[in-house]
């Protein structure tokens, strides 16, 4: 995605997530110059180069017009001559206020954790909690359900529909959960409703993080961001649980890169103001 | 093994204090009387006794007892990275990976031979069923008597006097199997010692009080209920002295325990006993102090030198653990005013009930005072399963919310 960048520089956003690392550029007026997505492999740095070069290259700018970077995700600290590092939760918070200004609830899964925060009226995080202990429920979960039903995990969010029932997967420990799904396609099981099945237990530990996070939720926006938003049955089977259209913007692997860049550009107004 | 690790550190303090002339950290006196503490009871030598939380150390100082709650152990081999093989020990004679791994370190330690034989055991049915499992588990273990306190969940009814009983007969147990009677002076000088300790400890909490507080996270960590096993002790005056001296100093020269202090924060429960970079990260980089800990107050009176057991009955019933969760919360809604904290950590450490079961109530009573917490779920002593970039996600996020929000005090 690019667009002309006007005149007073750019700011930059990176999200290093465990699975992919994500970059958006916004100009001056906060508009999006550029964004990318490549994976981060096993070599932060080189991802984030990767994808810095990417940004620039859409927007049509040298790196010498990045005014300030911000960083998030579990890397964040692997980015030299950044601004600020910043959690995923504060950034995920303000990406979202951006694209939405309405959303109070934002549920984000991503690679290896998910989170549930409570933005408040002014857009601020209000409270938020995320899972503990393991990573089932995420995207390397649905990773690995794909894997074990021989399909490509972009197709997995369609493969529930024409579903008539679902399959309850009753273990959400990934490798149990992996041989529980082994066992249904070989007992003939339709895939479809093991994958409604998969979704649907998704949607319950993410509602349980909701409910934890914001237990008065009747009626508030909800929005949600990261990879497995780009999963419609997973979005499809939340919504469902809560009783509440789920907005999913566009891009939602890059809200918190996008919400990073944000926070760059204010930190860099705010210094050029006070200067 | 941890004989001679107490020894060294007994040894290596006690010669940098005399380099230093006498100057030393409260924390490095304090330091020195748990090393102290950890060599009487591995040297085998005099009567030692592994006991519940609650015990009443000061009267078994007084009946020349060295005695310790187990969760001791567990949190001392957990800051010597040596926790893992001995709670895997435990998993292996069957204990369960979800039960609560300060105990489960104690059990493999003893299932190793690295626990001494203790000449008696005093359980406490407060403030957790699983230490009295261990303690029991120790008892047969060991073949050694085991004797058990019922701690009542308040102080209503005829429940002190229930108690104070219990405790006298008690000191009648320990004198049958340690042939040590019980010496009215002695234990006269060791109520003087612990009301010492609650007068000079009084006031060192409510230095840490002051904003900025003269208490760094490190400071107080641990410091109420450790203390707990010193009462009755002249060590245990001279600790509390020395943290009263030195935040005196602090507040007289204007200095906070951590420069620019900007958060203060209440730890709930216990801390992490492993070595970890969290809290020097939550100073460094948010000027984030632990100003308080949840034990660290006390919740009992001066003891009535005349009335001893009954003194020692309602401290023990007095702890936060014990009764309702309301009561629990109160206290803590209390302890978050009296120190004028942003917000709360609590670690929920795995396999805890007080830990685990109360969190939603906590977070909602500390809430309705405008005291956010941020719940964690840390193992605070197997240190193979503390994944730092999880939790350090979670508290710099739990900061910066912070950071957009008025204090709940101004």
């Amino acid at each position: 995605m690019a667009m002309t960048v006007r005149s007073g520089g750019c700011f930059l956003g990176i999200d290093i997530g465990s699975l992919s690392c994500d970059a958006v550029l916004i100009d001056a007026a906060g508009c999006v110059a550029a964004s990318g997505v490549v994976p981060t492999g096993a070599k932060n740095r080189e991802a984030i180069a990767r994808v810095t070069a990417e940004v620039c290259r859409g927007a049509g700018i040298g790196p010498g017009a990045i005014l300030g970077v911000v960083s998030t995700g579990y890397g964040r600290d692997r980015v030299d001559d950044r601004l600020a590092a910043v959690t995923e939760i504060t950034c995920h918070a303000r990406g979202m206020r951006h694209l939405n200004p309405a959303a109070r609830i934002l549920i984000d899964i991503g690679g290896q954790d998910s989170k549930c925060i409570a933005l408040s009226a002014a857009g601020s995080v209000a409270n938020f909690a995320m899972n503990d202990k393991c990573a089932a429920g995420t995207g390397r979960f649905l990773e690995a359900m794909a894997r074990a039903l021989g399909v490509d995990i972009d197709e997995l969010g369609s493969l529930d529909e024409g579903a008539r029932g679902s399959h309850a997967i009753s273990s959400m420990c990934t490798v149990f959960a992996e041989s529980e799904v082994v066992s249904l396609i070989a007992d003939g099981v339709p895939v479809n409703e093991i994958v409604l099945g998969l979704h649907r237990a998704i949607a319950g530990r993410t509602v349980s993080l909701l409910k934890r996070t914001i237990p008065e939720h009747d009626g508030l926006g909800v929005a949600m961001s990261g990879g497995v938003a780009r999963n419609g049955g997973v979005v499809r089977a939340i919504a469902a649980a809560i009783g509440h259209p789920v907005f999913v913007p566009e891009m939602p692997d890059t809200v918190g890169a996008l919400g990073a860049a944000l926070i760059a550009r204010e930190r860099c107004l705010k210094s050029t103001t006070a200067a | 093994m941890m004989l001679e690790f107490f020894q060294e550190m007994e040894r290596s303090i006690e010669s940098s204090i005399r380099e230093s002339r006498g100057v030393a950290s409260p924390r490095k006196r304090y330091t020195l009387e748990v090393a102290r503490l950890g060599r009487r009871l591995y040297s085998g030598e005099g009567k030692m006794a592994w006991c519940g939380v609650v015990a009443p150390f000061d009267l078994l100082t007084a009946m020349g007892v060295t005695s310790c709650f187990v969760e001791f152990v567990g949190a001392m081999v957990a800051s010597t990275g040596a926790a893992g093989a001995f709670i895997e020990t435990a998993d292996q004679a069957g204990f369960s990976s979800d039960a609560c791994s300060f105990h489960r370190s104690v059990l493999g330690a003893a299932m190793q031979n690295t626990m001494p034989v203790p000449d008696l055991l005093i359980g406490t049915s407060n403030p957790c069923s699983g230490g009295l499992a261990v303690i029991e588990n120790l008892a047969r273990h060991f073949s050694r008597p085991l004797t058990l306190l019922h701690i009542p969940q308040d102080q209503s009814g005829g429940n002190v006097a229930y108690l104070a009983d219990q405790l006298r007969g008690l000191a009648r147990f320990v004198t049958d199997h340690t042939g040590q009677p019980l010496d009215p002076e002695r234990l006269r000088q060791a109520i003087a010692n612990t009301n010492r300790v609650h007068a000079v400890g009084s006031e060192v909490y409510a230095l840490a009080r002051h904003c900025p507080s003269p208490a760094t996270s490190k400071d107080l960590a641990n410091f109420g209920i450790v203390m707990a096993l010193f009462l009755g002790s002249d060590g245990s005056v001279e600790v509390a002295e020395a943290y009263r001296d030195a935040f005196r100093e602090r507040i007289a020269a204007g200095k906070g325990g951590i420069p620019g202090e900007k958060v203060r924060l209440l730890w709930i429960q216990n801390r992490i006993q492993f070595r970890h970079p969290l809290e020097k990260m939550l100073e460094e980089l948010y000027g984030a102090a632990i100003v308080i800990d949840e034990l660290n107050d006390f919740n009992w009176d001066p003891i009535d030198p005349d009335e001893p057991f009954e003194g020692m009955a309602k401290r023990a019933i007095a702890i936060p653990f014990n009764g309702t969760i309301e009561t629990r919360v109160e206290h803590l809604k209390k302890l978050a005013r009296q120190y004028r904290v942003h917000g709360a950590v609590n670690p929920c450490n795995w396999g805890c009930r007080q830990g685990t079961g109360a969190r939603g109530l906590i977070e909602a009573g500390l809430g309705s005072i405008g005291v956010p917490v941020l719940n964690l779920e840390v193992d605070c002593v197997d240190d193979r399963k503390f994944t730092e970039g999880q939790l350090r996600t979670r508290l710099e996020a739990f900061l910066e919310m912070l950071d957009g929000r008025p204090s709940p005090w101004q």
